[in-house]
């Protein structure tokens, strides 16, 4: 069922562009109703994933890999998957409303819904391979989804940082999960969870560690991978909202819990998922403060909050992964509201600048409200859902002593609260601007998903025995082994919690009316974030795209006497260094008689041509010296019982000057002068010299061997009675190994084809240059 | 019947290019005949592989005379997996060639000497003796020589000079290690030199002699540093010839190096395998920073052609059965999709009025959406995008890797992927989302309806190959299997090449062979 | 003999790569013409050498007499001197092409497929 919800939303998302055409003011609800179905079916199981029983699917995939299509919903996949699916009905409702008369809406909705199935396969996959499957999946759609507006190169070049960051992340994940695997010898988590084998312990956790890190920071834009994810910004606002603060951004967040129960609770865990989430949680508020334009005031509030889940996940306490569920639930429904409502202000008002909002409260009332309620949400202001988790947070870190973690959740939370001030007093309440004079109220396409998420907010928050049970089934999943029961309350009674929450508002208030002294050294920061991160993001590249492009052009100059000397410097470099490393090579005796005196003169005549034709300054003289030389070779096969061999050589050596000087006649002479420069000839020399003497040192060493003569005696036996000639040669060549020759015709008359065309066949003139 | 079917992959391209030099001045006719011959190569080849699973390796003693005398062929499930993706390969670029190749290209013989080339590819697959070997590299040589400079444009004859220059010194340095590996066992059938290689006297000779063929393939197969050839030649010629070199040329090289560094050259593994995996870990990463530099569409292909070459390698390299599945199955996968993208750029050039530079395309994405998702599968194949089949080839690797704990060649790997992933990332930008700086210069729909079916057929043909492979790639998986096993374990190929029993057929080729004879 | 040989087969390699290593095409084909003969004296040698006795099988008998040169390095040279051949007068060929379209024959001034990068 897992898997038809996923393949259904695939086809939902395969049909999208047919019926935007067919309905296109319609094709938003309908297509919704897929996911809804799908968050449906999966709020149907709630009960039973909290009493404990998983819901497990496995269909074959690749069984010789030992990978399948496994899923399993635990606790926390079942909230991601509710997330995913009811988010994302809303998201795609909203987008049909967002992008009404876009030409591309058909294909938003195909990306858009290509990216739900994606992420929904990665929070319920249990196979850690088809997990890496949707992780990829969920980058590469996620591409597709910030580039959509791609006129804008802007927008392109956030697609490709994007990509680029998590598609790094991806090649981390693939190498930790197949070490994980390896490592474990299962390849589904819960068969790793199950086997006890401990990885912790084993010599490659280190490297399994860093590996998965990198793909959970990256993923989940955790400092210092954090700076692609205010640039995918850029994309509709649908996106954002559904992509960077309730989905995607959360795969990392899901990874390090879905791996905490393996591979968590150790001190490196602990230090890189605390530090990394602190500093993400802090760097997060001060550039929401800072911000002006309200997606990026999100963005960076989204970047806050993954900051403190994994904060908590490296806390670890059965507390703080409470807190955990409790936060991640909070957050995507406020954060969800907020996003949705922001594009509905855009839209109703023509802007995001703060600057320019103001007094909307009178035009567009229904979305004031949901950014009020969703906002204090944020702020973590009873009675709703944020207040519960910050009530957990604090409850749990002040009770474990994580004082400097508690600091750091005090300053982000009051920044928070400043932020969600920001959002709401200003533009609704504040002084009416010239935006607001023509600003006008959302349909409600664009008002449903912030209505029921901010609705959710509230409810869950009054009702929080509603959520209990599944957030419960989350903090035990996340934590592995035995359930615990669980038991929240919106009043917790005068604790110390609530009095940091009493500071924490305190704080916020202090920080949103005394903001513009903040902003001033928040400024200096920013400075030095901005030349940090994005600046170095583009030097990283253009240093890539240098050093590609150097040692391209170094090696593919276009030279042909470079890339021979290249050639031939691997050569000697190969041979030479295997002579030096493996040995064996004795200078054989030379031992000279009679018949030897012809052999020298011979090779003196070869070596003379040789010479010769280096020597030679004109292109006759060098055809002549190889003349001498060829004819020595041919002398030579005559002399060595080969008298075939040598009168074919002595034809083709013939043939072969004749169309020498047939060709050299429509040539230029050679140029006179030197042939090459001092250095070139020095360098050439030692490589013509090296190679030449690793050839004979080999062919001594050959020589030196027996030879098996089996062959040619079969030859010798068999050539006149089995077939019928006396010629060995000859019958080696048309029947022992007739197939040699088939070949050997094959390349004579492709020979003769190839020269035939490159006279003929002649396209235009010239060429283009 | 069998003994027909493993040498019909040499038979029937040979005989169609025969045909086609007969029908020389009909052009029409020639395409029918390529499109028959490619479509008959198709079946030899499917026939081929299921008979080879089936019954096992499959032996012809050519002319009768029993291995190591003659020339044998030899069709194990790595020839056969090779030859039946060739063929399809082959069938793909014909029938683009149809649609796309020029006239005067069409005239100077290029149905025949493509069918030349083909012979000459799955010649060098299915022979199991080495100096036949080399017979059929210089028969796919000497054609390749002919389908570069075909056309005779200028850049294509600038780029004809370089490669033959190239490629005439590669020959030489084949045809010495073959001389120098006959001079010590006295034999040139490769099950046969398996079994006598380990018994010569002097190994250190052996090393020398398997480095000079770790050369001579290095160069064919464009290994570092020896792959200059490609990039200065692969963006030169026709699409057609484009997407079958980059498709089927240097994986004969890899092919090669495959098949004698597990049959032949496995005695001093630490020495012979270390310099293919250092080798193949530069090629990786110069390969595909190569394919960065690149500002035109093509030469990154062909860039990108030598980055992988060196994934294969580390394959073989490692040699453990999984990583020589894996070294198989991305070979496979490698093919298509290098087939696909050339023969895509071949089409974006034509809309783009000329021109393959990258800064200079875009708009696709308006003009031609259909296109894009079909240009989207090699594309996201080559970056290996789950699930399409690049990504089963790199976690094959990557598994391979890790488990031999060859860790920084995993690393390389996984860079030279990412990397990839960047070039792709730009390539899509710049060619499909970019609003185009000067408009498309056609669209595809003024080219005529059979036209724009017979240049888009073989993409589309190729894209489902590929997006099959990657959804259901367990019989591919599978079948890589048994090539990892059957190249580790190559006792059964030397038991059927030289063993007691005599092959189905044995008389079967005497008759051609006594046609050939004057 | 044999050492001989190989001695001399060594120096028309290090001659053909000195001549490849040129600019100049021709060069460069010489080169190539040196360095098959040089690889074809080498298959000769490596087969052992004998004087004398071609590998016939003489009348009236009807085996070879085992003293007789060694006959498959015969046949492999025959083959590789064809190839060697119809390559070169393909290279040869094209060479003249080359300075028909590019007006030179020195391989450095062929830029045309990879121009220089303007800067």
């Amino acid at each position: 069922m897992i898997l038809t919800a996923i393949l259904a939303i695939i086809l939902a998302a395969a049909v999208a562009p047919t019926l935007n055409r067919l309905l296109p003011a319609l094709s938003h609800w309908v297509l919704a109703l897929v996911p809804l179905s799908a968050a449906l079916w999966f709020a149907l199981q709630v009960p039973g994933v909290v009493a404990g029983v998983p819901v497990l699917e496995t269909a074959s995939w690749a069984p010789s890999l030992g990978v399948a299509l496994s899923f399993r919903l635990d606790g926390l996949s079942l909230l991601f998957a509710l997330l995913i699916c009811g988010i994302g009905a809303f998201v795609v409702i909203y987008s049909g409303g967002y992008l009404r008369g876009h030409p591309r809406e058909g294909r938003f909705h195909l990306f858009i819904l290509s990216f739900m199935a994606a992420m929904l396969g990665l929070v319920t996959a249990d196979d850690l391979i088809s997990l890496f499957v949707f992780w990829e999946l969920t980058s590469i759609t996620s591409f597709m989804l910030i580039g959509f507006n791609h006129e804008d190169a802007r927008s392109r070049r956030s697609a490709i940082q994007a990509l680029l960051v998590t598609g790094g992340g991806g090649m981390a994940l693939l190498a930790g999960l197949v070490l994980m695997g390896m490592a474990s010898g299962h390849w589904t988590l819960s068969a790793i969870a199950a086997s006890g084998a401990d990885l912790r312990a084993h010599v490659l956790y280190p490297a399994m560690l860093v590996l998965l890190l990198l793909a959970a920071f990256t993923k989940s834009a955790q400092v210092p991978f954090h700076f692609w994810l205010p640039n995918a910004m850029d994309a509709p606002t649908p996106v954002s909202a559904y992509l960077h603060s309730a989905t995607m951004v959360k795969a990392g967040v899901y990874l390090l819990a879905r791996l905490n129960p393996t591979l968590g609770g150790t001190e490196p865990w602990f230090w890189a998922l605390t530090l990394a989430g602190g500093v993400t949680a802090l760097w997060g508020s001060a550039m929401a403060l800072r911000s002006t334009d309200l997606k990026k005031i999100l963005a960076y509030t989204t970047l806050m909050a993954l900051g403190v889940l994994v904060l908590l996940i490296g806390i670890g306490s059965d507390g703080a992964l409470v807190a955990f569920a409790g936060f991640l639930l909070a957050h995507s429904l406020y954060k969800g509201a907020l996003f949705m409502a922001a594009g509905s202000v855009d839209h109703g008002s023509g802007t995001r600048e703060l600057g320019e909002l103001g007094g909307l409260w009178s035009k567009m009332p229904a979305t004031g409200l949901f950014i009020a309620i969703a906002a204090l949400s944020m702020a973590g202001l009873p009675p709703l859902l944020g207040f519960v988790a910050k009530e957990l947070i604090y409850e749990d870190v002040f009770r474990n002593g994580h004082m400097v973690a508690l600091a750091v959740l005090l300053l982000a939370n009051a920044a928070m609260v400043a932020t969600a001030a920001t959002l709401f007093l200003k533009p609704f309440l504040g002084a009416p601007t010239k935006a607001a004079g023509h600003a006008h109220e959302s349909g409600p396409a664009l008002l449903a998903g912030p209505a029921v998420l901010a609705g959710l907010s509230l409810l869950f928050g009054l009702w929080i025995a509603l959520p209990q049970g599944l957030l419960g089934a989350t903090a035990d999943a996340v934590r592995g082994g035995a359930p615990q029961s669980l038991n929240l309350h919106l009043w917790h009674g005068l604790t110390p919690a609530l009095g940091l929450s009493g500071l924490t508002l305190a704080l916020g208030m202090a920080l949103y009316f005394g903001l513009s002294p903040v902003k001033n050294s928040l400024a200096a920061i920013q400075r030095l974030t901005r030349i940090d991160h994005d600046r170095a993001w583009d030097c990283l590249l253009s240093l890539l795209q240098g050093t590609a492009n150097r040692i391209t052009s170094a090696l593919q100059d276009g030279v042909l006497q470079r890339y021979l000397a290249w050639i031939f410097a691997g050569i000697l470099l190969l041979l030479g260094a295997t002579l030096v490393m493996r040995g064996g090579f004795t200078w054989p005796g030379i031992r000279l008689d009679g018949d030897d005196g012809l052999g020298i003169v011979l090779a003196l005549l070869m070596l003379g041509g040789t010479a010769g034709a280096i020597r030679a300054r004109s292109r006759m003289e060098a055809v002549l010296s190889l003349a001498i030389t060829g004819m020595s070779v041919a002398l030579f096969f005559l002399l060595s019982g080969a008298p075939d061999v040598g009168i074919t050589q002595l034809m083709v050596e013939t043939l072969s000057t004749i169309i020498l000087v047939l060709v050299m006649a429509k040539l230029p002479m050679l140029p006179p002068g030197p042939d090459r420069s001092r250095p070139a000839k020095l360098f050439h020399s030692v490589l013509a010299l090296g190679i030449g003497g690793v050839v004979t040192v080999i062919l001594l060493a050959v020589l030196d061997q027996p030879l098996a003569m089996d062959l040619s005696r079969f030859f010798g036996d068999t050539s006149l009675v089995e077939a019928y000639g006396r010629n060995v040669v000859n019958v080696i060549l048309v029947d022992f190994r007739g197939f040699d020759t088939l070949g050997e015709i094959t390349v004579v008359a492709c020979a003769g084809l190839g020269v035939f065309a490159l006279l003929r066949a002649r396209m235009g003139k010239g060429g283009q240059p | 019947m069998n003994a027909w079917l493993t040498a019909a992959p040499i038979l029937i391209p040979m005989l169609t290019a025969a045909l086609c030099m007969v029908a020389w001045k009909h052009p029409v006719v020639q395409r029918g005949l390529s499109l028959l011959g490619s479509i008959a190569l198709v079946a030899a080849g499917g026939a081929l592989l299921s008979i080879v699973l089936n019954q096992g390796i499959q032996v012809v003693q050519m002319g009768a005379w029993a291995a190591p005398f003659g020339i044998t062929l030899v069709a194990d499930p790595l020839s056969a997996l090779m030859v039946l993706i060739a063929a399809v390969m082959g069938f793909c670029v014909a029938l683009h060639a149809l649609g796309d190749i020029d006239p005067v290209r069409e005239k100077g013989g290029h149905h025949a000497v493509f069918q030349i080339l083909m012979t000459g590819v799955c010649g060098a697959f299915v022979t199991g003796d080495l100096f036949n070997l080399y017979v059929w590299f210089e028969v796919m040589l000497i054609s390749s020589f002919v389908l570069l400079s075909l056309g005779g444009l200028r850049e294509q004859i600038d780029a004809a000079i370089k490669y033959v220059a190239i490629n005439m010194v590669a020959t030489a340095c084949l045809l010495l290690a073959v001389a120098l590996l006959y001079g010590v066992t006295g034999t040139l059938n490769m099950a046969d030199l398996s079994i006598r290689v380990p018994e010569v006297p002097n190994q250190p000779v052996i090393s020398a002699i398997a480095v000079l063929f770790i050369i001579a393939f290095g160069m064919k197969a464009a290994l570092f540093p020896f792959f200059f050839w490609l990039p200065a030649t692969y963006h030169t010629p026709s699409v057609a010839v484009q997407a079958i070199f980059a498709g089927l040329l240097t994986k004969v090289g890899v092919y090669a190096l495959m098949r004698v560094f597990t049959l032949i050259f496995t005695g001093d593994s630490g020495w012979t395998h270390g310099i293919l995996m250092v080798m193949a870990g530069i090629t990786m990463i110069v390969g595909v920073l190569g394919s960065l530099a690149a500002r035109d569409l093509n030469r990154a292909w062909s860039w990108q052609v030598v980055a992988h070459i060196g994934s294969m390698v580390m394959g073989l390299a490692i040699a453990t059965p999984l990583a020589l599945a894996a070294a198989a199955f991305y070979m496979v996968h490698d093919i298509i999709v290098k087939t696909n993208l050339f023969l895509g750029a071949g089409l974006v050039r034509r809309l783009a009025g000329g021109s393959t530079d990258y800064a200079r395309l875009g708009g696709l994405f308006k003009t031609a959406p259909w296109l894009c998702l079909l240009l989207f599968v090699p594309l996201g194949s080559l970056a290996g995008f789950p699930p399409l089949s690049g990504f089963w080839g790199k976690l094959l690797l990557v598994r391979a890797g890790l488990e031999t704990e060859h860790y920084v060649m995993v690393g390389l790997l996984l860079v030279t992927g990412l990397l990839t992933i960047w070039l792709v990332g730009r390539v899509w930008a710049e060619m499909v989302w970019k609003a185009p700086a000067e408009p498309p210069a056609m669209a595809i729909s003024t080219l005529s309806f059979g036209r724009t079916y017979l240049l888009i057929l073989p993409l589309l043909l190729l894209s489902l190959i590929t997006v099959s492979i990657g959804l259901q790639p367990e019989r591919l998986l599978n079948l890589a299997g048994q090539v990892g096993h059957s190249l580790t374990d190559t006792s059964a190929y030397v038991q059927a090449v030289l063993g007691t029993t005599p092959s189905p057929q044995p008389t079967l080729l005497g008759a051609l062979e006594t046609e050939a004879m004057p | 003999m044999e050492v001989i040989m190989a001695l001399a087969v060594g120096g028309m390699v290090a001659g053909a790569v000195y001549l490849i290593l040129s600019r100049q095409y021709l060069r460069v084909m010489f080169g190539v013409i040196l360095l098959s003969n040089a690889v074809n004296v080498a298959i000769l040698t490596v087969g052992r050498l004998t004087t004398g006795n071609p590998p016939l099988i003489a009348q009236g008998t009807e085996v070879m007499d085992h003293a007789a040169a060694n006959p498959l390095p015969q046949a492999l040279v025959l083959t590789a001197i064809v190839i060697g051949f119809s390559l070169l007068a393909f290279a040869l060929v094209l060479g003249y092409r080359a300075y028909q379209e590019m007006g030179t024959l020195d391989t450095s001034a062929m830029r045309v497929a990879e121009p220089e990068e303007k800067p």
